[in-house]
């Protein structure tokens, strides 16, 4: 009985600090994140689907870390940067913040584009319309009263997992294809897998989650309990990932059709759905895609503001705080305006926002690996010896597969070159 | 005679080559360190090679605005110091961290750092004057101060900085006590939500015991329950025994159960029985807004013996400008005001003066309701009794102001896009 009450009340505390790892993994599975998935799976089979449990492995490592560097120190990582490394180094951070996030919000905006377009209406009327209604109810503070039903939408992803299990694959294909290391050397396979690493761990989700813990005033001491929250949202964000690769595997992939654009994602979901595939998937893109057009801009707004010392603690008036407004607007301005150039394709944005992501990311990773190592910050919390070295690797490979991208991009035989 | 030779930032300082007065090259400016005893700080060193300790003392500088420091001694004749506990280094303790801006009220960060540069019987001495917080200070780190050359400069005037305690590094800065005696709670309340939490605790210490009560009290609630779960045990019972007890019973209501049971068992007998019996009320109902600190009078005193009661109990109520008036058994009769109390004849009895239609609110309505009939009505209090009239406590206007005022500071709309995302901390 006193077991039971002991293990009872440890859930009980468990699900009072749970939310910042389990929230930031399921803001990964955005817009850009089921495009990318899909595309993976409709293209490549299940060859990524190692990659996808590498980068998972990679994302819990990235975000405990995030969130036990919050916990021990009560501070934001722009923060951080700032305090340990100044003025300079900030600015590069915040750069690539920005310019990772502008591509990421650009990348929700065509997610909002994509399902209207499944509803049948323009782009040029949908995003416009729904940036200024995001711009302005986030300034209003009535944000909140409508996220519910944007969470409720994304729950719709479900059937991914659904027609996976309806569609039937070789299970046991499936798992030795998600352990077996699988790498086909050609530039667009390599595009594809920085892709998925750039979708699942991103700049944005390290500084929103250490911000989330401090936010929550978790400590050092309620700590273990976040890990096991940052672990369980690393979980469900493989668990989509992996239904998304699997489903559009067998429904696309098998029968040789090719995602031109993002709405031939849902065709993964006849199986469910029928002829209603489409609208199903157009609700849940909508849905994820808003939850995060919403959190993004502000987010990164607020960190730069954070770590620059501007103005930010002020009533919502754009005299008082015009860094602040100025950054959140542009973010919001740029980000729709991308989607609205002439002949670009809304898919395309997706999966190059996710590559964006994942080529800015290793330097993100260096400070937060720098910052996580450091005694005289986090005392007995620091990195272990073991995590160092597999943390380490992590972006050494993923350094290697950017510059591999680059070279491949002047050097197109590099592929050629580098087999004999 | 002191004369003021020039002004330098910081930033501008830091990289200059160090010359002995034969011209030779010693090092370069890595760092400067100050002896920060109150005033304006005076730099006493120059940390100048890549050893982390070894300071050339700044007594022997020359000239400290020219392209280069100049020593007043040649290389060989340099007595190099080592720092002690009570110097602190500018450019790594103080430019790029967070300070207390005094004046404003706030946590602000160090940008960049303004010195003056005085001449003192022939030796040129530096002092930190002013911290620079604006974008300009910002640019000027990255060269690029021309891009701003039209915004004011942003400065806080040393005076009114105080540094946030650090727990880390060999040094520790000392907060000075006495000069946070002058703060208004809400002020006090402004700086701790601005502050992580390990400064929030140190701070708050600092603090005295009523200055800390009246404070927390002003705190949003999970900032409240923040610091009081990570004080220690003793010194939260005490604070629970300081705050008014409507706001100690909502604090340990949003407190861990385990965590509450405990400091309720260390408050005093008196106040515990009184928080216990708050704590039945059901959050966020009139019952756990109310305040049982109130004046209570019997119908059968005289106008003259309740100034009497007031004269004596009037010092630990939280509301005494409506005073209530029951019978024998607590149920609520009626109510007048402190003015009528006064201008009343001091033999009429108290249920000739009353007015006997009161507007209240029951013990288990909402915030929102309560909320609305202060509002309606505008009272500043409102009785809370329960379906038989027995007189519960007593909603101050202030325990519902907060849902009138919508906390629209970027900071508290940040914290709720975050909280929201997940489950509220009980």
């Amino acid at each position: 009985m006193k077991t039971f009450r002991v293990f009872r009340d440890k859930i009980i505390v468990f699900l009072s600090i749970m939310g910042p790892g389990i929230v930031t993994a399921f803001a990964d599975n955005d817009a850009g994140g089921i495009a990318t998935y899909a595309a993976a799976g409709a293209k490549y089979g299940l060859a990524l689907l190692f990659t996808m449990l590498l980068s998972t492995v990679c994302l819990a490592i990235a975000q405990e870390m995030s969130a036990r560097t919050g916990a021990v120190t009560g501070k934001g990582l722009s923060d951080l940067i700032r305090e340990r490394y100044g003025v300079k180094w900030t600015l590069f951070a915040m750069s690539i913040l920005i310019i990772a996030n502008i591509g990421t919000t650009a990348s929700e905006f065509s997610g909002i584009a994509t399902s209207f377009e499944i509803f049948g209406v323009s782009r040029y009327i949908s995003v416009p319309l729904v940036a200024f209604a995001v711009w302005i109810l986030v300034l209003k503070g009535s944000y909140n009263k409508i996220e519910k039903i944007f969470l409720m939408l994304c729950l719709t992803f479900a059937s991914y997992a659904i027609s996976g299990i309806i569609v039937g694959p070789s299970w046991k294909e499936v798992l030795i294809a998600s352990v077996k290391p699988t790498f086909i050397w050609d530039a667009e396979f390599l595009l594809m897998a920085i892709g998925v690493i750039g979708t699942t761990v991103t700049p944005w989700g390290q500084f929103y989650v250490q911000a989330a813990v401090v936010d929550k005033g978790i400590n050092a001491s309620d700590y273990q309990y976040t890990r096991w929250d940052v672990l369980v949202g690393a979980f469900f964000t493989w668990l989509v990932a992996f239904f998304i690769i699997v489903a559009t595997n067998a429904t696309l992939y098998t029968n040789g059709i090719g995602i031109e654009t993002a709405g031939d994602a849902a065709i993964a979901l006849e199986p469910v759905a029928g002829k209603y595939a489409s609208l199903l998937f157009a609700f849940g893109l909508l849905g994820a895609s808003m939850l995060a057009a919403f959190i993004l801009p502000l987010s990164t707004a607020y960190a730069v503001c954070e770590a620059l010392g501007f103005e930010h603690a002020v009533s919502d008036s754009y005299r008082e705080a015009p860094v602040f407004f100025g950054l959140y607007t542009m973010l919001v301005v740029v980000g729709a305006g991308i989607v609205l150039l002439p002949g670009i394709s809304l898919y395309r944005i997706m999966l190059t926002s996710q590559v964006i992501n994942g080529v800015l990311l290793p330097p993100i990773l260096i400070f937060m690996m720098l910052i996580a190592n450091d005694i005289n910050l986090m005392g007995e919390y620091a990195n272990s010896k073991l995590y160092n070295i597999v943390a380490w690797i992590f972006t050494m490979v993923l350094i290697a597969l950017t510059v591999l991208l680059l070279v491949s991009a002047f050097v197109p035989d590099i592929f050629n070159i580098l087999l004999k | 005679m002191q004369k003021h030779i020039a002004e330098i930032y910081f930033s501008q300082l830091r990289g200059k080559d160090i010359c002995d007065n034969k011209g030779r090259t010693v090092g370069k400016v890595k760092d400067i360190v100050t002896l920060w005893t109150g005033g304006l700080p005076m730099i006493t060193g120059i940390l100048y090679s890549e050893e982390p300790d070894k300071l050339i003392p700044a007594d022997i500088v020359q000239n400290w605005d020219g392209k280069q420091v100049i020593l007043a001694e040649s290389s060989e004749k340099i007595n190099i110091t080592q720092i002690t506990h009570q110097q602190l280094f500018v450019g790594k303790w103080l430019l790029d961290n967070q300070v207390i801006d005094l004046k404003g009220y706030k946590i602000v960060r160090v940008n960049d750092i303004l010195l003056s540069c005085d001449e003192q019987d022939g030796k040129q001495r530096l002092s930190i004057i002013a911290a620079d917080i604006g974008i300009r200070g910002l640019l000027r780190r990255i060269g690029l101060e021309f891009l701003a050359s039209r915004l004011d400069k942003k400065y806080i005037s040393w005076q009114h900085i105080t540094p946030l305690e650090k727990k880390t590094g060999s040094l520790k800065l000392k907060l000075d006590k006495d000069r946070f005696k002058k703060l208004h709670p809400v002020e006090i309340a402004d700086l701790l939500e601005d502050m992580d939490y390990d400064s929030r605790n140190v701070f708050f210490k600092a603090l005295g015991s009523e200055q800390a009560a009246e404070a927390i009290g002003k705190l949003k609630e999970n900032t409240q329950v923040e610091i009081v779960t990570r004080m220690d045990k003793k010194q939260a019972a005490e604070l629970l025994e300081d705050l008014h007890a409507d706001e100690a019973a909502n604090l340990l209501r949003e407190m861990p159960k385990e965590k509450a049971a405990e400091l309720l068992q260390l408050v005093k007998k008196d106040k515990t029985k009184e928080l216990k019996w708050l704590l039945h009320y059901k959050s966020d109902t009139a019952g756990s807004l109310m305040t049982t600190e109130f004046i209570r009078l019997p119908v059968t005193f005289t106008a003259g013996q309740a100034i009497e009661h007031l004269r004596r109990f009037a010092q630990d109520a939280e509301m005494i400008y409506y005073l209530y008036v029951t019978d024998v058994d607590e149920k609520l009769l009626g109510v007048f005001s402190l003015r009528e109390l006064i201008l009343a004849d001091q033999e009429i009895t108290l249920g000739a003066l009353l007015h006997s239609k009161v507007i209240t609110v029951q013990v288990n309505d909402s915030r929102k309701k309560v909320a609305e009939i202060i509002h309606k009505y505008g009272l500043l209090a409102v009785p809370v009794i329960d379906a038989e009239g027995f007189l519960h406590g007593v909603v101050t206007v202030d325990d519902v102001l907060d849902l009138f005022m919508v906390d629209r500071t970027l900071k508290a709309s940040m914290s709720r896009y975050l909280n929201k995302r997940g489950l509220r901390r009980k």
